[in-house]
């Protein structure tokens, strides 16, 4: 009896013991949280902050830490000298949990359904976004609206930031042409190309020369799996040209990308070029990493890229050649690819630190944040942001580009901004790419794919044109 | 007698509730969500919908069966190349060699490694056009060699399982060689007395001793080779093209997408496979085990 009652006793000890381990530390965390929200009017480092709109004097955050979900590439370094200040003014850290590019969705959502998202995470951000890639927004993000520093962003990116009437991100990107073919001019004149492609024929034809001359005409990082099907999704004006009114029938489900003409000559144009080898030997094992070296060392001759990657090349090679810009003329495509969208951060409404994450949106929207923001990315020329105040760097190259196009090569949007659950699937149509150019599906197949896959997406989120 | 064959009962009970409230339950919560409409969008709203979720995995535009098919050759090739090799190296381990316990640690080290890390160096290893492997054979005048290792249809699978073999090898060596200290040296003594060669050897005293070691090594072979991930999503994620998706990695992307009913139907789909083929390997071996003894 009594080896029976001990028995029950170490029984009761073990499982106690074991469900001790599954317990949450919420209580310890929130007690040490409302300890760090305590009032500490004596803290001098916030009270030296001039810039900060947010009274740091008031509020104390010490020895808080604010995480910060992105993928690659959204922040990178320029984010770096404004996050230390920020770490020095409210005495905080700041962990910044940087996601492959070609991993980021996943992560993310994961995260997100499960409830273990970052303070702030980031998504690639359109008119359509925050319903499609958050969905569940009013569950996962802060409500923002009201906030000071929304008067900072343009009109035209708003709608990416803002569902009907509320807030609930932050886009600060820049406004340069982006990717638009970047070229070595100096190259170019050297093998006898005077003037820059227009048309897919033309194309070809100078691929045809550079190739010849030992160089790889088109660097084409496949391997970063986000970049190849730009290609496809930036000349959407092409294909609005080719069917007007097209964008509204794909977003009120009347047509479909299946047996689009246009959009399948554009990928047939594409799996020529990767056949001739003119986007390089492996190309789809190619990453970005090594693009300006290759451009530096005159190993290949264009890229699609940002307008001011120009100016970061010069920096980064220490060449002496010269670029220019053309539009991608894939599908005989003259449009420019407009796109007031861009990576965009979120306050996780699931958050500890709530007050300390509108502190840091707050203090990235200062003059002082933006200039630096700026300054310190090479890549970018510019910042869009209603702040007369910011000194924009402008490439002289970008502005004569700007200049030559005719504005009614403005007016439509790329595809994967103009186009509902298009973006969703970015990665998606990019694999299927990748599988058409290794003939294993076809074009058709790539375009009833993202047709199979929009109609997934408006399902779950019962948009009334699929439902 | 009685009283003390039940009394280690008291002690399986706490980890048996356990197991059946955070595993078992899920589990078949599990398949029960993969018979309903269960996504993102559902806010605590989950409709029945039947075999809808299925019909749809082996309907849709997306390829699932290659991918139950991927991880079905992946399971099958995986074991065969990390099996083979890692008895013969227990056995040559066994011997008297010099330094064995050196190289025993050396094969060993590996599996100690995350996957992530692991895939990433290998990712770099692998690359054509500056990575480690193909400049060792540039430089080595081995051109013929080189291979667009990541990225050629091809060859991209093969990468795959040479570095999961890297991996895992040392880890089923090492219960080989458990294995094999069990078995009486006095039986290869005997062998050799009755003029037995090595093969002889091999096939009547150390496979028939192994089985136990075989069936282990078989069973975790088999269920990792099942729900085979993160070697892929690090190496290939699923590409080039959908060309190494396995289930995991389709069912990671449709959790990822918001179709949770979907996903987990893939992931019952998993289970199922899984549990046939544990329970038949694993009658097969015991059957086996018992006509050796």
């Amino acid at each position: 009896m009594r080896k029976k009652a001990f028995a029950s006793v170490l029984s009761v000890a073990l499982s106690i013991m074991l469900l001790a381990g599954c317990g949450n530390n919420a209580g310890s965390g929130s007690n040490s949280g409302s300890s760090n929200s305590g009032s500490s009017s004596g803290d001098s480092t916030a009270a030296t902050a001039t810039s900060a709109p947010t009274d740091a004097a008031e509020q104390s955050f010490e020895g808080e830490e604010l995480s910060i979900l992105v993928s690659a590439g959204w922040m990178d370094n320029r984010y770096d000298a404004t996050i230390a200040r920020f770490e020095e003014t409210y005495g905080v850290t700041v962990d910044l949990q940087t996601i492959p590019a070609d991993q980021y969705s996943d992560v993310l959502q994961t995260r997100l359904a499960g409830g273990t998202c970052s303070d702030i995470f980031w998504i690639q951000s359109n008119p359509f976004a925050i319903e499609s890639v958050i969905v569940d927004y009013e569950n996962y993000c802060i409500d923002f609206t009201g906030a000071d520093w929304m008067s900072v962003i343009p009109e035209a990116r708003l709608s990416s930031c803002m569902v009907g009437d509320t807030l609930y991100g932050l886009q600060l990107w820049h406004n340069s042409p982006e990717y638009i073919m970047v070229y070595n001019k100096t190259l170019f004149t050297e093998l006898g190309i005077t003037e820059v492609p227009t048309t897919y024929a033309e194309l070809l034809a100078d691929c045809g020369t550079i190739a010849a001359a030992g160089i790889t005409p088109w660097f084409l990082p496949g391997a970063d799996g986000w970049q190849h099907q730009l290609s496809f999704f930036q000349i959407g004006g092409v294909y609005e040209e080719a069917t007007p009114g097209l964008y509204d029938s794909l977003n009120d489900n009347t047509a479909t990308f299946a047996g689009n003409a246009k959009m399948l000559e554009v990928l047939n144009e594409f799996k020529e070029l990767s056949d001739l080898g003119y986007f390089g030997e492996d190309w789809i094992g190619t990453s970005s990493t090594n693009m300006a070296n290759e451009f530096g060392d005159r190993n290949v001759a264009m890229a699609m890229a940002n307008s001011s990657y120009i100016q970061q090349l010069k920096e980064d090679t220490g060449t002496t050649d010269e670029f220019g810009l053309f539009l991608l003329p894939l599908g005989d495509n003259q449009n420019f690819p407009t796109n007031p969208a861009g990576p965009t951060m979120f306050g996780y409404k699931g958050t500890e630190h709530e007050d300390l994450v509108k502190a840091f949106f707050s203090f990235v929207c200062t003059t002082e944040s933006l200039q630096e923001i700026l300054d310190n990315s090479p890549s970018y020329t510019n910042i869009h942001v209603n702040d007369p105040d910011v000194v924009q760097h402008w490439l002289p190259e970008e502005e004569a580009f700007m200049a030559s196009i005719d504005e009614s090569k403005m007016l439509t949007p790329v595809l994967q901004t103009g186009t509902k659950f298009t973006n969703d699937y970015w990665m998606d149509f990019g694999a299927d790419m990748i599988a058409f150019c290794q003939g294993t599906i076809t074009a058709e197949d790539v375009l009833s794919n993202m047709d199979a896959n929009r109609a997934i997406s408006a399902a779950i989120q019962g948009d009334p044109a699929w439902n | 007698m009685k009283k003390n064959k039940i009394y280690p009962i008291w002690f399986i009970i706490a980890p048996l509730i356990l197991y059946i409230v955070f595993f078992l339950t899920p589990s078949l919560l599990g398949v029960w969500y993969s018979f309903t409409d269960w996504n993102v969008r559902s806010k605590g709203i989950i409709n029945f919908i039947g075999i809808d979720n299925y019909i749809q995995i082996f309907t849709s535009n997306i390829d699932y069966s290659s991918g139950i098919l991927n991880t079905l050759k992946f399971t099958l090739i995986s074991n065969i190349v990390k099996l083979i090799p890692a008895l013969f190296l227990a056995i040559l381990l066994k011997e008297k060699l010099k330094g064995k316990n050196f190289y025993r640690t050396i094969f060993y080290l590996p599996s100690i490694l995350p996957f992530l890390v692991i895939g990433l160096i290998f990712k770099s290893i692998l690359n054509f056009n500056d990575g480690l492997l193909n400049a060792a054979f540039e430089f080595l005048h081995l051109d013929f060699m080189k291979q667009k290792w990541l990225s050629d249809l091809g060859v991209v699978w093969k990468s795959i399982y040479g570095v999961d073999a890297w991996r895992g090898i040392g880890y089923v060596m090492t219960i080989f060689l458990a294995g094999l200290n069990a078995i009486p040296s006095s039986y290869y003594e005997a062998a050799s007395i009755d003029g037995a060669n090595f093969f002889h050897k091999l096939r009547y005293i150390t496979l028939p001793m192994l089985t136990g070691a075989i069936t282990i090594n078989l069973v975790f072979g088999l269920t990792y080779g099942l729900k085979v991930f993160d070697i892929v999503y690090v190496l290939t994620n699923g590409g080039p093209g959908h060309a190494t998706e396995v289930l995991t990695t389709y069912s990671y992307q449709l959790y990822a997408n918001g179709a949770y009913g979907m996903a987990t139907a893939l992931n019952t789909i998993l289970f199922l496979i899984t549990t046939v083929l544990g329970v038949m390997i694993v009658t097969y071996m015991s059957k086996q085990e018992v006509r050796n003894d």
